[in-house]
């Protein structure tokens, strides 16, 4: 089970829920993709990709002003 | 009376904000992942404003007067701006609450759009958009066309609208939807950080829409909300110094950027974020085609696609469909088949 890290900030919506979709593709089952992205409405757009597609999410939370975090599993 | 106008915009920037309302979204999802929860969002909103208007209208409190519908020019203009918000990253209302939540991609993309929307309907523009918009049809609105009630398509509206709705509310993903940890509680936590529902969020926008109709009249700007033709008013008043300028609309549109503002800056959602050199310059692309656009169509995503529907125009649904295929044209061209999206996921080695 590895960790990955996918850096998103910058880009606007929907580009982060767009690159999380292309970027968990290239994981085995069980590894962790952990999302930075600073667009609000991917605060909506990506926890709800992760519901309808199986992923588990094991973290997601506010870094700082306009910047979060969200950790899915590949299941 | 007029600060009704600057009120209302508040409410509704606050709104759009804190329900992350975007109407680009909701017509690019539909290219983009095939889901139809935001355009159900954006269609609550016209079925439930239809009803309010047309009551409105019987009630004599409004008086509808549908114009001769500008087919051409309504056709070209709604698919260039449609086209236009997704290289701008949002439409009309949604770059307006982006530029409040300190997004300079959408400053940029609003200061070219209002003056955009200036040159087409009083400067250099003026005269080709003017004489597109000059080739009508008769017709103005489909209960006009099918000689029947417009409650009679208000009642089918709304029932295949809730039909709809209720698709989408019993459909669950296979996992429960993760929320933001809660770090407060009570009304601020009801206002500025709880997570606002889709539809829940167009039944309070659907409501502002309604109102804006007798605010709005009241000062003789007789129309509902409307975005475009306040921001090319901004600018010819930046120019012209004339204050007959300031209408209702003005104050509507300042009272969106700073509702959003106080939502953004209240739920920590405010930064000044600079785009890279790819975003800049498709913001101010975007800007200036949605200009253009909107003053062809006669109307943005807010004005003909929200607002003139509502009303059962034409103008407003042929509109609304040529926006979803220009949207889908700029989701082929920019997003789906950009070369941007190459990012590779960064390994974090293990012993970390």
């Amino acid at each position: 089970m590895a960790q990955y890290t996918l850096e998103t900030d910058g880009q606007v919506c929907p580009f982060p829920l767009v690159e999380a979709g292309a970027a968990i593709t290239k994981l085995d089952l069980g590894d962790e993709l952990t999302i930075s992205f600073d667009c609000t409405q991917a605060t909506d757009a990506l926890p709800r990709w992760a519901a309808e597609n199986g992923y588990p999410v094991t973290h997601f939370d506010r870094v700082g002003d306009a910047q979060w975090t969200i950790t899915v599993q590949k299941a | 009376m007029l600060l009704t106008g600057l009120g209302l915009g508040i409410a509704l920037g606050f709104a759009m904000q804190r329900g992350r309302f975007c109407v680009t979204g909701a017509f690019r999802d539909l290219w983009l992942t095939g889901s139809t929860r935001w355009l159900t969002a954006f269609l609550i909103v016209i079925a439930v404003q239809s009803a309010g208007v047309f009551a409105l209208d019987a009630a004599g409190v409004i008086t509808l007067d549908p114009q001769p519908f500008a087919w051409l020019a309504t056709i070209i203009g709604a698919f260039i701006f449609g086209f236009a918000i997704v290289l701008a990253g949002g439409c009309a209302t949604g770059t307006y609450y982006r530029a409040g939540e300190g997004l300079v991609g959408s400053w940029l993309a609003l200061i070219f759009y209002a003056l955009f929307s200036a040159i087409s309907k009083t400067g250099a523009l003026s005269t080709p958009v003017a004489a597109l918009r000059g080739i009508t049809v008769e017709a103005s609105t489909i209960h006009g066309v099918l000689g029947v009630s417009p409650w009679v398509l208000v009642v089918a509206l709304v029932t295949g609208v809730g039909l709809l709705a209720r698709h989408h509310r019993r459909r669950r993903p296979s996992l429960p939807l993760v929320s933001l940890p809660a770090r407060t509680g009570g009304i601020r936590h009801l206002l500025f950080e709880k997570k606002w529902g889709a539809f829940t969020t167009a039944l309070i926008i659907a409501a502002l829409a309604i109102l804006a109709w007798p605010l709005s009249w009241a000062t003789g700007r007789e129309s509902g909300l409307g975005i475009t033709g306040p921001s090319s008013n901004i600018v010819n008043y930046l120019v012209r110094g004339d204050p007959e300028l300031i209408d209702w609309g003005v104050y509507l549109v300042i009272g969106i950027l700073l509702g959003s503002f106080v939502a953004a800056k209240g739920s920590g959602e405010f930064r000044v974020r600079l785009p890279d050199v790819t975003t800049t310059i498709r913001s101010i692309f975007g800007g200036v085609l949605m200009g253009v656009g909107a003053s062809l169509a006669g109307g943005c995503t807010i004005g003909n696609g929200m607002v003139d529907t509502a009303t059962f125009g034409l103008q407003g649904w042929v509109s609304l469909v040529f926006m979803i295929i220009g949207t889908g044209a700029a989701t082929r061209l920019f997003i789906t088949g950009s070369a941007r999206i190459a990012a590779s996921p960064i390994r974090v080695p293990a012993d970390r």
